[in-house]
């Protein structure tokens, strides 16, 4: 901004230039006929072009290579004898350098090379750079800059060529040629470019990619940047977007804290002699890292990161996004004041007109877009925990964006808050957006924050959709999505079922939402080239440039590290950004909670399936963490509590520095579960309290997990029998969710009451309660829950004495198909119990005849509790089946049928003496 | 303190020594101070006393601070005794090489002293190559910009003199002015601790060498590390704390040093342009500007400084006086970076930014790190309604020096005219922090805070509250709590406020608008309270006073009479309709 100081700059001359010069000397010396001396075959004399073909393009420099490393290249690429020979004419051409006189010389001569206007007469098989070839441009772009070249310049370059010969005779232990065999596949794949005109068919494709980078940079010059940062935090706040290198992601995971920073400046990849050195290459490099930070902001070491941002200002102070860098690695370690810093450093530089993906409105005055300061700066108080602050700023940011018309960045903000909301709940708003937002004050009412939720994710959605941010136009029907999972958009007038009402929890409507931002991928396939970042896609280019071509589509020797690498160098032009990733990774996540709601286990389960094999490299770690929470629940409804504490136990080593709290309310549900089972209620207790304590302390947030911990003391205290307290308990909590329009749980606070009233024996009480239940459960979808509620109310039936049993039985029977293809193993026990009380009551039945039935069911049921070590409810099975034997008269098993009854019982009253490995864990 | 002849006798023989080593702003310091010291009058002619004269009367007439009669308890000065010379066995060489420097021909008086063995010769030497290091440092710098503005230039001959000195250090070879080059090496190396510590052993057994001591200052970032430096009690030493403190934003201690060292160093233009900065560091502009004229007259050739005038000049908008000393240092030297920003300053009072700003720009080609320059530049942006180009002008100002709560100011303000209050609020708390007995940043912040957008009044108090406890000049802070507690329905906080500003607006003798809303409000709060007489007195006042508010008074008067007159004994007569 602002114009003070210079243009960023023109094609200096250096030390590297000049070496790249003359091996353009050694490629095509003046007045040869057919191939020069070193090179035995077209092949070789081709793969040294391609060779300065990829130094030419990389000349935008930053930092150079140096002369080692450009040896060390060079020995790569070529044959042993070779590139000996080239290294030690290099060597000598570039010592023999030692007045500016011999210089001068050396330009001229290079002019030699290129062929005049007048080419066409020479014969076909001399060797000439045509004028215009990329090769022939770049060696006159040199002999230009040279010429321009001050005397003073002159001398500065002979000095810098002197320390740059010096650097490479002082550390000279001469390289083992790390790829000896690579040599001869390097003969083979070369040898189809024989016939071909390499300058043509390298031109075209190098042109193909100049005009991509020219298109990128006229739309704008750091394409990627903000935007995804952006996006990311919009949809949730330690994301992460990623198409890149997982070689390197891997590294860092595994040495957290004790990477070199030495080699951070290179890539992780010691092998691969890729230099960080364009400018574009720079801001690859600083892209992948903002995406490896967003994603794992763990796994970059706060320190060594910060080591190598210091150097890149230091070389490079005009380049403003290293503050953004470095605010993200603060913001990554939790580092309040220097994030703070360096926010505000970035944008009082950059001024905000780095970085988002859009063209800025023709004609824009000088103003900056400071705007984009105040949504970063909010949400980051949102990341740090601050929802008033962040509120503060993003309502100025919305004020500033509507003053400046900056529609998109309005979109945005208008998303950040409403995020804000969803996660935080403030309650008392009105003030801010009311002043600020003129939809609310026009309507001068003040609404809840629900409400005022929806109208903002409304507007935001209507807005991003004008103005054609995909991406945002994703994440907001995400978003939506969301919404309408968890909040009811119509409160009910009365109970029961009504045939007018549309609601939204149903998975199809989900669903429907999501598709919508699904078309998405579609619209980036088409518009990928420019989403491509440049800098990234030529350090690929020229990191497989020593590889032969051919072999990297088999990638036989390196294993996993080459095919990582393969597929991003293949993958590269056409791959769909990390964010929309990230945005489909989500959906699929929703789907899974929609489906989980609606009841069907197995479509719920697919779809986390999907998300942690298919999204768990682009999302983020707190999505990644409940793709595994949902699949670890889904074990422990279905396998038991062993199997899923196994599979916690991985979660946890994956996920423990990153999202905690997930994991750890995971882990405190499946103990209380488990506690409960096996009839340890002080335990349960303990650890529903520890559940209630994660819920902050303000009224109106974090909502669900409040309903979670007393739903779950309920539970406990109905288990101990203490049915008043536990009543209400319940009660309470209908109220609080009636208050704050919870109505899903509603409906299973309802299921409790009934149960609670079943228990003590008022099966009177327990009807209508049952009852509502089911209603609630037929008006909102949720079909499992019915279905269980179904068999509570079968159970209340059959409690009220023999003559209801045929009515139960019916019921039981009428909710089986449900049971038994969506139901845990829990739900299925109770239902073959039921079944067989249900049986076993009914006047009608003998079981003589048809006791196979019932056995059946109970040891169907007998075995899946016992799975899940639910005493109680086994030891019930048990019972009956031992009934059942005593009256047919087989002994024996009764005999058995009563030993396993007697076990769960004992099992039951003394669990005191036994200590769980598990709990202790906690 | 040591006798004044004692302190002349050493400074004499030591700028000997130090011009005999080619430190010449050390010497010309050292100069400076022996002219400095106050003649006995009995002994001298009136010529030489005319400047002491004035010089006295000023310090007279401003003095704030006493001069402690005592010096500080238990200092006891130590004599160090004058070094003594080498014997002048490479006297020929030396004197050739000596030539060579004064020509600015360091590497040719390099060489000619490449074999000389004696300490001087040594000295000069790595001295000499020191410099043309820096030299080519500085060329290079300008050669080599490059398109990311990258400039990796260093001092080519720092490794060599490192270990050259090193060595000597270590062989226990080394004299003080060896110790002095060598902290300075270790200073640009980056090892500060060492650099200190080495610079301190210098100052220690040669005091008089002004440059050790400003390295030294330079190395002293924090109080703590300045109270950590051991240093042998000698006069040289008092005026290191005192431009120490300075430094450090300590302005009051710096002052009172000074003062200390005036009874010695009674002439010294030197201390007389310290103390001018510290005055301007606590606004107290006529001081200021009293001081500078002194030292105009006294050193009219002076460029030193002297942009810290033209910042009083500016700020009393003394457009004549400005230009005076634009044209002078114009004269005198136009090509030193304190020159173009006088000139800038000028042009900028004049209401002239573009040329302004463009005389600034200048500045900073001379001295990119020039501080006041990108300040004042973002100034001028700011009123050039440029803002973007003036945040980016601040914020260079807050890289170059991140305790400067000018710029800090400067960006806050930016961000404020932007319509980011909140945004705002951040460099506005952060200029707080680094200068928080600044009325005017208190203000600046209550402001933001109250605008219309945040509406954060509490917060706004209580800003107002820290301005109007640091002597406020404006007398902003007191009306605006008075309003703001009226506004907010605490009658009792808004009437205390109305009153304390009317005291004070009755001790400056000012008039205005406010005046007269302060005796209003007092008047109505005092009916509400059923306090009449105090009323009736500020119902009376308000009479003096034409518009509407008279009216008003005069049926609040009328008002209180009928209620009254319900009670008995009520002198009506007073008040005829």
């Amino acid at each position: 901004m602002s114009g003070i100081f210079k243009q960023p700059g023109a094609f200096a001359i250096t030390p590297h230039k000049v070496s790249v010069c003359i091996l353009l000397k050694i490629y095509a010396p003046p007045a040869q006929i057919s191939l020069p001396f070193p090179f035995s075959s077209v092949a070789h004399h081709n793969r040294l072009g391609l060779f300065l073909l990829s130094l030419t393009k990389s000349c935008d420099d930053i930092l150079e290579p140096k002369l080692d490393e450009l040896i060390h290249q060079l020995r790569m690429m070529s044959q042993n004898w070779m590139s000996t020979w080239i290294i030690d004419q290099l060597m000598t051409r570039l010592s023999s350098l030692s007045s500016p006189d011999d210089l001068f010389n050396f330009f001229i001569d290079i002019r030699g090379i290129l062929g005049g206007p007048d080419s066409g007469a020479i014969e076909d098989d001399q060797i000439i750079l045509d004028l215009n070839s990329n090769l022939g441009i770049f060696l006159r772009r040199c002999v230009l800059a040279f010429n321009l070249l001050s005397f003073e310049g002159v001398c500065h370059l002979l000095t810098n060529i002197g320390i740059y010969c010096k650097e490479e005779f002082s550390n000279c232990p001469p390289y083992e040629a790390p790829s000896l065999d690579d040599s001869s596949s390097n003969l083979e794949t070369y040898s189809e470019y024989e016939n071909m005109d390499l300058e043509n068919f390298v031109y075209e494709k190098v042109s193909e990619e100049i005009e991509a980078r020219k298109e990128a940079n006229e739309r704008i010059p750091f394409h990627l940047h903000v935007p995804n940062t952006l996006l990311s935090l919009v949809d949730d706040i330690d994301v992460p977007v990623d198409s890149a290198s997982k070689q390197s992601e891997k590294v860092r995971v595994a040495s957290p804290y004790g990477d070199p920073s030495s080699n951070m400046l290179r890539d992780d990849d010691p092998s691969g002699a890729v230099f960080l050195r364009t400018n574009w290459q720079v801001q690859g490099y600083l892209q992948e890292q903002a995406d490896i930070i967003e994603k794992n902001g763990g796994a970059v070491s706060l320190n060594g990161f910060e080591i190598v941002l210091r150097q890149l200002r230091k070389l490079a102070p005009e380049l403003h996004r290293v503050h953004f860098l470095s605010y993200l690695n603060s913001l990554s370690h939790d580092d309040y004041i220097a994030a703070l810093e360096n926010l505000h450093c970035y944008f009082d530089y950059s001024a905000g007109t780095e970085g988002l993906d859009f063209v800025p409105p023709a004609g824009s005055n000088s103003f900056g877009r400071y705007e984009v300061a105040l949504l970063c700066l909010g949400m980051m108080h949102f990341h740090f925990g601050h929802p008033k602050l962040a509120l503060e700023v993003l309502t100025e940011a919305v004020r500033v964006s509507q003053q400046q018309s900056n529609d998109t960045c309005l979109a945005y903000t208008l998303a950040a808050i409403s995020n804000l909301l969803f996660e935080n709940g403030i309650s008392s708003t009105a003030r801010l957006i009311g002043s600020s937002y003129s939809l609310f004050t026009s309507i001068g009412i003040s609404l809840s924050v629900q409400q005022q939720l929806f109208v903002l994710l409304r507007g935001s959605l209507k807005r991003a959709e004008s103005l054609k941010l995909k991406r945002l136009v994703a994440s907001n029907h995400l978003a939506m999505a969301k919404f309408d999972l968890t909040h009811v958009q119509r409160p009910l007038l009365s109970f029961g079922p009504k045939a007018s009402m549309k609601l939204s929890t149903c998975p199809v409507n989900v669903c429907k939402e999501l598709r919508l931002s699904s078309h998405l991928i579609s619209d980036f396939c088409n518009e990928s080239s420019a989403m491509t970042i440049d800098g990234a896609f030529s350090t690929a280019w020229l990191r497989n440039l020593p590889k032969p071509t051919g072999s990297l589509l088999l990638c036989p020797e390196n294993g996993s590290g080459s095919s990582s690498n393969v597929s991003q160098f293949c993958a590269q032009p056409t791959s769909i950004p990390g964010s929309v990733m990230q945005v489909l990774g989500s959906s699929y996540l929703l789907r899974a909670t929609a489906w989980e709601l609606y009841g069907s286990t197995p479509l719920a389960r697919i779809n986390a399936l999907v998300h942690a094999t298919c999204f768990a490299d682009a999302s983020s770690s707190s999505d990644t963490a409940l793709a595994y929470v949902k699949l670890i629940q889904h074990l422990a409804v279905f396998k038991g509590y062993e199997e899923a504490f196994s599979a916690l136990k991985i979660a946890e080593e994956k996920f423990l520095s990153v999202s905690k709290s997930q994991i750890l309310l995971l882990k405190l549900q499946l103990l209380h579960d488990h506690a409960l089972h096996r009839g340890h209620l002080k335990l349960a207790q303990k650890l529903c309290d520890e559940l209630g304590v994660l819920a902050s302390p303000v009224t109106g947030v974090d909502m669900n997990l409040k309903t979670e911990a007393s739903l779950r003391h309920a539970r406990t205290l109905l288990a101990a029998n203490q049915f008043r307290e536990a009543a209400a308990v319940a009660h309470s909590l209908f109220c609080m969710c009636y208050k704050y329009n919870l109505q899903v749980e509603n409906a299973s606070v309802l299921l409790l009451l009934a149960e609670i009233h079943k228990k003590s024996g008022n099966a009177v009480l327990g009807l209508p309660y049952a009852l509502a239940s089911l209603s609630f459960c037929q008006s909102f979808n949720l079909d499992l829950l019915k279905a269980s509620a179904t068999l509570t109310l079968a159970e209340l039936w059959l409690s009220l004495g023999s003559s209801h049993a045929t009515r139960a039985l019916n019921l039981v029977h009428g909710a089986f198909p449900m049971i038994l293809g969506h139901g845990g193993l829990e739900l299925r026990s109770r239902a073959y119990i039921v079944e067989a009380k249900c049986y076993l009551s009914d006047t009608n039945f003998s079981v003589f005849e048809n006791y196979e039935i019932v056995i059946d069911s109970l040891r169907q049921a007998s075995d899946e509790l016992q799975l899940l070590e639910f005493h109680e409810l086994a030891a019930e099975a048990f019972y009956l089946m031992a009934m059942v034997y005593d009256k047919l008269g087989q002994l024996e098993k009764r005999e058995e049928a009563a030993a396993s009854f007697q076990k769960h019982i004992l099992a039951l009253q003394n669990n005191k003496n036994e200590d769980d490995p598990l709990v202790s864990v906690l | 303190m040591s006798s004044k002849e004692s302190c002349r006798s050493e400074l004499r023989i030591a700028i000997r020594q130090l011009s005999d080593r080619c430190l010449y702003t050390a010497s010309k310091w050292a100069a400076e101070q022996l002219v400095g010291i106050e003649q006995d009058p009995a002994k001298f002619t009136p010529s030489n006393t005319r400047f002491q004269r004035g010089s006295s009367s000023i310090r007279r007439k401003y003095r704030t601070h006493e001069i402690a009669a005592t010096p500080i308890a238990g200092v006891s000065y130590v004599a160090t005794p004058v070094m003594e010379e080498d014997e002048l066995v490479d006297g020929d060489f030396y004197l050739l090489a000596k030539s060579y420097f004064d020509c600015r021909e360091y590497k040719r008086a390099a060489h000619v002293l490449r074999d000389q063995t004696s300490r001087k010769s040594v000295f000069l030497r790595c001295y000499a190559l020191y410099l043309a290091g820096e030299k080519r440092k500085e060329e290079e710098m300008i050669e080599l910009e490059g398109p990311l503005g990258k400039s990796d230039s260093v001092n080519r001959e720092l490794v060599s003199l490192e270990r050259e000195l090193s060595m000597l250090c270590k062989n226990g070879t080394i004299d003080p002015f060896g110790l002095y080059l060598y902290g300075l090496v270790l200073k640009q190396k980056g090892s500060e601790n060492l650099a200190r510590t080495v610079l301190v052993e210098s100052v220690n057994s040669y005091p008089w060498n002004w440059n050790a001591w400003t390295e030294l200052r330079s190395l002293c970032s924090t109080i703590d590390i300045l109270n950590t430096v051991n240093l042998n009690s000698h006069w040289m030493k008092d005026f290191f704390l005192a431009s120490a403190y300075q430094e450090l934003r300590m302005h009051n201690e710096s002052l009172s040093k000074y003062e200390y060292l005036l009874g010695t160093f009674g002439n010294s233009n030197y201390i007389q342009a310290q103390i001018a900065k510290a005055q301007y560091s606590l606004r107290e502009f006529d001081q200021v500007e009293a001081l500078f004229e002194e030292l105009m007259r006294s050193d009219p050739y002076r460029v030193e400084d002297m942009d810290m005038y033209s910042n009083v000049l500016y700020a009393k908008e003394s457009f004549s006086a400005l230009s005076y000393l634009a044209h002078r240092v114009f004269m005198t030297d136009k090509y030193r970076p304190e020159s173009c920003c006088i000139i800038g300053n000028y042009y900028s009072l004049k209401g002239q930014h573009e040329k302004s700003v463009m005389y600034f720009r200048r500045a900073l080609k001379l001295n990119k790190n020039y501080l006041s320059a990108w300040t004042l530049m973002g100034h001028e942006f700011v009123e050039m309604k440029n803002t973007p180009a003036a945040v980016d002008a601040y914020r260079r100002a807050v890289d170059v020096d991140p305790c400067d709560y000018r710029a800090w100011y400067g960006l806050g303000q930016a961000y404020e005219m932007m319509g980011m209050p909140f945004y705002a609020l951040h460099y506005f708390q952060k200029s707080v922090f680094l200068q928080p007995n600044d009325s005017r940043l208190w203000i600046a912040m209550a402001q933001c805070y109250e605008t219309e957008q945040l509406r954060m009044l509490d917060e706004a108090i209580k800003c107002y509250k820290r301005a109007a406890a640091c002597n406020d000049r404006e007398a902003i802070a007191l009306y605006q709590l008075a309003k703001l507690h009226a506004e907010l329905g605490h009658p009792e906080e808004a009437a205390s406020y109305y009153k304390k500003d009317l005291e004070r607006m009755e001790d400056e003798e000012r008039e205005g608008p406010n005046m007269v809303e302060a005796l209003l409000y007092l008047a109505r709060y005092y009916k509400l309270q059923d306090r009449f007489e105090e009323a009736e007195v500020y119902c009376t006042r308000l009479l003096d006073y034409s518009g509407p508010e008279r009216e008003t008074a005069k049926s609040l008067l009328r008002g209180m009479r009928s209620s009254q007159s319900i009670l008995p004994s009520m002198d009506v007569e007073r008040f005829p309709p």
